[in-house]
């Protein structure tokens, strides 16, 4: 379109240097392509070889002496994982842990969104404040829940035992089940100001007389958000919650600093299962097979959200 | 009377909802970073104690002269430097690289530009841990583990996508007469973008430099891989360090410090930054 423009632009300012000749096109080609080879080649570089790379690795053993791709084993390392029920966990593990943070950060920053939506006194100031966890690196958003679920000095069981909700201090991080859910609290938490933020943009962008002209005509305000609000809003709803999971699916800092992995491997997701095998282990030939397996998932879920949202957009609007 | 009765009791009704869960939204966002805060702020003794008190009778900055003294295990002084020189010059490679791309696929008529962008961009979908055992094969094979280099290349290669992203979107708003007019006046393309695009992108090239700093700030899993000496640890990696064995007032102190320069950086460009995220630049 822009391009388009330009060329207009250009006749009707008679610039004659402007009108493109087949050479012009072509040189003006050969001079976007340097200037975006740079980029290009780094991407490569970073993204691209290195994809390849643990593709051919996952099909093989690594040879740890010449640092080289040794012998291939085909299939090996993917049915050494299918029988390895640690990694199966891992990833049931994984896509629970994704699920509960997408799903949850979007409920919760919709909520906040709404309330962000009304007019009150003080709503700079929560606007403000929902905002904060933004600022923190995810590496302190660890340290500091970690801080917060501590079992001697943690705030957590401070506050709960002086509510009365606890009789007795609880070991948050002691059992997989809890701590995984102590890292989801930390990742969702990190995750809001996001949601609000672009949730609430959406909410601002409503037409607002159609609103009101429903509530006119006697639609209840459960209607409105049934029938109005919820198919206007879904467009931005989901690849919002699309964007926590693939987030979710490579938390790393939250999980090394809260837990690494354990207790008995209860908080392990893929992503921190690849890094274990990779760089504890040092078997990269199977790191490569579970990092692409851990592609496979996300790619998956990618997949199955962009069929729900064809579904709902024939269902709804 | 009954009506008007039942609207001033759906308006009190109303109001209580929205204050309440207002004050249990800001309870929730805002403790836990107070939380941090008072606990960098505390004497070891009462932070040990079970006696806990959210509000502080006194405060003590010791935490923080003692993780910033020189040699101290974190070396949190040292990381904040080395911080501080590879996110820079990260963030001025992210610029010198992408804004010529940016360039060329706002402005140019280059076949594909927006499938390049969007593949680009699509690498974000992909988990990090894919990238990062070759790239650990070629980095200790060519000898530039353990080096700045090995934080810088990557960084900015995770970085480059989004930066790239930015700065187009700041030159899509860019009237093109001007531009238009300088080709009349016989600029090449390069002399364009460096007289013409560079002076009234300005924005855009401090909202890159911004997040491309913060990104490199905030990164943790590169280097835990690439770097193992000392010397060259990060601040995430120097915080993380500090989980091992030193006091809880001291990690909180490091926490602090570690995520200053961002809420930093967040709170003075929030105009610019918001902007960015929600449509670069449509004001």
């Amino acid at each position: 379109m822009p391009a388009a423009l330009n060329l207009n632009s250009a006749r009707l300012t008679g610039g004659a240097a402007l009108v493109p000749t087949n050479r012009k096109r072509r040189r003006e080609v050969r001079r976007a392509l340097l200037m975006v080879a740079p980029a290009v080649l780094l991407v490569a570089t970073i993204y691209l070889y290195p994809a390849l790379y643990t593709l051919t690795l996952s099909f093989a053993k690594f040879d740890m002496v010449r640092l080289t791709i040794g012998s291939s084993v085909g299939f090996g390392n993917y049915a050494d994982l299918l029988n390895n029920s640690a990694f199966v966990d891992a990833t049931l593990r994984t896509i629970y842990f994704g699920l509960l943070i997408a799903v949850s950060a979007t409920v919760i920053g919709f909520l906040i969104a709404l309330l962000l939506d009304q007019k009150f006194y003080g709503r700079t100031v929560v606007r403000v404040v929902v905002v904060l966890p933004w600022a923190v690196p995810p590496v302190v958003a660890g340290v500091l829940w970690g801080q917060m679920f501590h079992a001697d000095v943690g705030f957590v069981n401070a506050l709960l035992t002086r509510v009365g909700l606890i009789d007795r201090y609880q070991i948050w991080l002691g059992s997989g089940w809890s701590a995984l859910h102590v890292i989801a609290i930390a990742e969702i938490w990190k995750a809001i100001p996001f949601m609000v933020l672009f949730l609430l943009a959406g909410l601002q962008s409503l037409p607002r007389h159609v609103f009101e002209a429903a509530s006119v005509d006697g639609a209840s305000a459960g209607q409105r958000f049934r029938h109005m609000m919820m198919p206007l809003m879904m467009p931005i709803v989901i690849p919002l919650a699309l964007i926590q999971f693939v987030w979710a699916m490579k938390a790393f800092d939250t999980i090394f600093v809260l837990t690494r992995g354990g207790p008995a491997g209860g908080t392990t997701t893929l992503n921190y299962f690849v890094y274990r095998e990779a760089f504890q282990t040092f078997d990269l030939g199977r790191a490569s097979a579970a990092a692409y397996v851990l592609l496979l998932v996300t790619l998956f879920v990618v997949l199955l959200s962009t069929l729900f949202r064809r579904f709902l957009r024939r269902e709804l609007l | 009377m009954t009506f008007l009765r039942i609207r001033v009791r759906r308006a009190i009704l109303r109001n209580l909802l929205i204050y309440c869960s207002a004050a249990i939204v800001l309870f929730v966002m805002a403790f836990p970073l107070f939380g941090l805060l008072l606990t960098s702020l505390q004497p070891e003794a009462v932070i040990r104690s079970r006696d806990v008190q959210f509000v502080p009778e006194t405060l003590h900055l010791e935490h923080f002269a003692e993780v910033l003294a020189p040699g101290h295990i974190a070396q949190v002084r040292e990381a904040m430097l080395n911080s501080f020189i590879v996110s820079i010059l990260t963030a001025i490679v992210c610029l010198v690289i992408s804004l010529p791309a940016a360039y060329a696929i706002s402005r140019l008529r280059l076949p594909g530009r927006l499938v390049l962008l969007g593949a680009m961009i699509s690498v974000y979908f992909l988990p990090t841990t894919l990238f990062l055992i070759p790239m650990f094969v070629l980095f200790v094979s060519w000898g530039i583990d353990d080096s700045f280099l090995s934080l810088i290349i990557p960084y900015s290669g995770f970085i480059l996508p989004f930066e790239i992203w930015i700065l187009k979107a700041f030159i899509d708003k860019l009237p093109s007469d001007i531009e238009d007019a300088a080709r009349v006046d016989g600029c090449s393309d390069l002399q364009v973008m460096m007289r013409v695009v560079l002076p009234l992108v300005r924005p855009g090239l401090l909202a890159g430099f911004i997040f491309a700093f913060i990104l490199s700030w905030i990164e943790f899993l590169t280097p835990l891989i690439f770097t193992s000496d000392l010397k060259i640890s990060t601040v995430a990696l120097g915080m993380f360090r500090s989980t091992i064995d030193i006091k809880v007032g001291q990690q909180a102190a490091a926490a602090v410090l570690t995520l200053l320069p961002v809420a930093f950086l967040m709170l003075v460009f929030q105009g610019l930054i918001s902007r960015v995220l929600l449509g670069a630049g449509d004001r």
